[in-house]
């Protein structure tokens, strides 16, 4: 088997196990898990679409995904909660992120990489003040608690038998929180196709051959201002639409979960884990990074219980040194796998198994 | 005059204080391959960027079919039908041959903004491509990145990467430089492949005399960013100011 054969399955399996996700892991919290690692996956590979196939290193990333975010919680929570506001805020949410992401391209691509860089920082910064300033429209730090259309109301009942209760499959009820799951998975799925298609289709050499060679791909005929802008736009799209599935999912938006700088240290982790410029690499990439800031301390604490009677062990062992763990995690993984897993997977001819 | 395919008009442009290139005007035309030579540093290479895009005069236009491109950008003339390769191996060293030639392909159709339909189901581009593989002898080595490839095949491809945007005006900057004596004639012969058909015009930037003699039809000579010879290759070599200009340089390096 081919590395890039491998690590293909492997996203495929991931995207499998999420497809089943609520049937094989019954708790709220492994659905919790499941559907943020299908917006993240989404979130990931948009932002791999600029600094892996592209070459643009842009901090703005999760100003977009927030801007989607806020878009549709401001409507959901100002209008009302029917499918109307949430297709109104949702669109909105998009046209504004699409639009200053075509602002910043045009006015700032053609600048030197770290002033890009730098610039989008400080849009980003602007705007994760400019929502928790603007507290009577946004919430402030406490963000928003609303409701979303009926539909995904966990009380919802999808499938009702004939003493009106609500219908179980394999002991998974058919309510609103499944339908709200399906939509996040389905959203998320069919976005990362489109951009597996983008990437295999002319412009995703293109945005390859400007990463390689800018001035060449210039020389030969490409506008490169013009395709990078466009990536950079398309970018901020896909990036503002999972935010707005994540604030449909989540019932609540603020800072913390669609803004916080947090989230882009977390999506920059997600890339370089799984590999840049692969699209595949984000898949396993975010489905890692996730499951470890959810389950490492989970397991630390099996760990730390396993060898109680050891001296010194267990106190290293101590939950709340996940995040250490998760660090040295990150350094080995860096260390043996420079170019990402699914980057140095996809390098080699084959692999074992 | 109206037969040239491009034309220099007191082409200048100056570096702070220093003058690169000064007043140069020239016409080139179809079906005649023209060599510039000249000492390092004469401005042979800004001469090209000027023609090409990578670098805007300050004084002086270009003009290709009659249009002024003086400050339109490289993609726009590359799109117009000029062809530039550089001195420097300048490919996507990370793509493979094929995806190189293919690009350049590509940019000429119009496909570059295609977003869904999967390149390898767009087999018109990848049959030229293929077919500029084969004429200059790369299709073996077609899945490999440019960056693996020998330094001969990868002066090659850029010849082939200039092929494949079809362009009217071919311009080469010393398209063998670093190859060995071995190596040369396949770039050469690809050349002078280009220069059978006449509708083409060849502007080639050598140093090495044998190269000129095989292919020029006409020689211009820049030396301290001026042109100081132009005409029929013999007739330059054999002049006076060119002697001493070369001669010139051989003592000042000596």
């Amino acid at each position: 088997m081919t590395g890039s054969k491998f690590i293909k399955t492997v996203v495929l399996l991931i995207w499998a196990a999420l497809l089943f996700a609520p049937f094989l892991f019954q708790d709220v919290r492994s659905i919790e898990v499941a559907a943020r690692i299908c917006i993240f996956i989404v979130l990931v590979a948009s932002y791999d679409l600029l600094i892996g196939y592209t070459g643009i290193v842009s901090f703005a990333h999760v100003m977009f995904f927030g801007m989607g975010a806020y878009g549709t919680a401001i409507a959901l929570d100002h209008i009302g909660n029917g499918w109307g506001p949430l297709a109104l805020g949702t669109l909105c949410g998009l046209v504004v992120a699409v639009a200053l992401a075509a602002l910043i391209g045009l006015l700032s691509l053609r600048v030197k990489a770290i002033f890009f860089a730098m610039i989008t920082l400080a849009a980003a910064s602007v705007m994760l003040v400019l929502a928790v300033q603007l507290s009577g429209f946004t919430g402030g730090e406490d963000g928003m608690t609303y409701r979303t259309p009926d539909l995904f109301k966990t009380a919802t009942k999808l499938w009702t038998d004939a003493d009106g209760k609500v219908v179980r499959i394999a002991d998974v009820k058919l309510n609103g929180k499944l339908a709200a799951y399906y939509m996040v998975f389905a959203v998320s799925a069919v976005l990362f196709w489109l951009m597996l298609r983008m990437v295999a289709s002319p412009v995703g050499t293109v945005l390859q051959a400007i990463r390689e060679n800018e001035a060449r791909a210039e020389g030969i005929g490409y506008r490169v201002v013009a395709y990078r802008t466009a990536v950079f736009c398309i970018a901020a799209a896909v990036a503002s639409l999972a935010g707005s599935v994540y604030a449909v999912w989540l019932k609540y938006t603020g800072p913390e979960t669609a803004l916080s700088f947090d989230i882009m240290i977390d999506i920059l982790l997600m890339v370089v884990i799984g590999g840049m410029g692969t699209l595949w690499g984000a898949a396993i990439g975010a489905t890692l990074l996730v499951l470890a800031q959810y389950y490492l301390r989970d397991l630390m604490g099996v760990a730390a219980e396993a060898v109680s009677g050891v001296p010194l062990l267990p106190d290293l062992l101590n939950p709340d040194r996940w995040l250490l763990w998760l660090g040295i995690c990150f350094i080995l993984l860096v260390y043996f796998f420079p170019r990402g897993i699914a980057g140095t997977a996809m390098a080699r001819r084959s692999v074992k198994g | 005059m109206s037969d040239a395919s491009l034309i220099t008009r007191d082409l200048t442009i100056r570096f702070g204080g220093h003058v690169a290139v000064n007043g140069v005007s020239c016409e080139f035309r179809p079906g005649e391959l023209t060599v510039i030579v000249g000492p390092n540093g004469a401005g042979k290479t800004t001469y090209f960027n000027m023609i090409s895009g990578q670098l805007t005069p300050t004084a002086g236009r270009v003009e290709k079919d009659g249009t002024d491109i003086t400050r339109l950008a490289p993609s726009a003339r590359a799109r117009m039908g000029l062809g530039r390769a550089f001195q420097l191996t300048n490919l996507f060293p990370r793509l493979t041959v094929l995806e190189n030639i293919r690009l350049a392909v590509q940019a000429q159709t119009g496909e570059g903004w295609g977003f869904f339909r999967p390149v390898s189901r767009l087999t018109a581009l990848e049959d030229k491509a293929r077919h500029y593989l084969e004429a200059t002898r790369l299709a073996k080595v077609a899945d490999q990145p440019a960056a693996e490839l020998p330094h001969g095949d990868q002066r090659k491809l850029e010849v082939a990467l200039l092929m494949a945007m079809e362009p009217d005006i071919y311009m080469f900057d010393e398209p063998t430089a670093g190859m060995s004596l071995d190596h040369a004639p396949d770039v050469l012969n690809l050349i002078a492949e280009i220069k059978k058909d006449k509708t083409k015009t060849v502007l080639l930037v050598e140093h090495k005399m044998d190269v000129v003699r095989a292919l020029a039809d006409r020689i211009i000579v820049l030396h301290n960013g001026e042109l100081i010879a132009d005409g029929d290759p013999g007739e330059v070599m054999s002049s006076r100011v060119v002697r001493e200009v070369y001669l010139g340089q051989a003592e000042g390096a000596a």
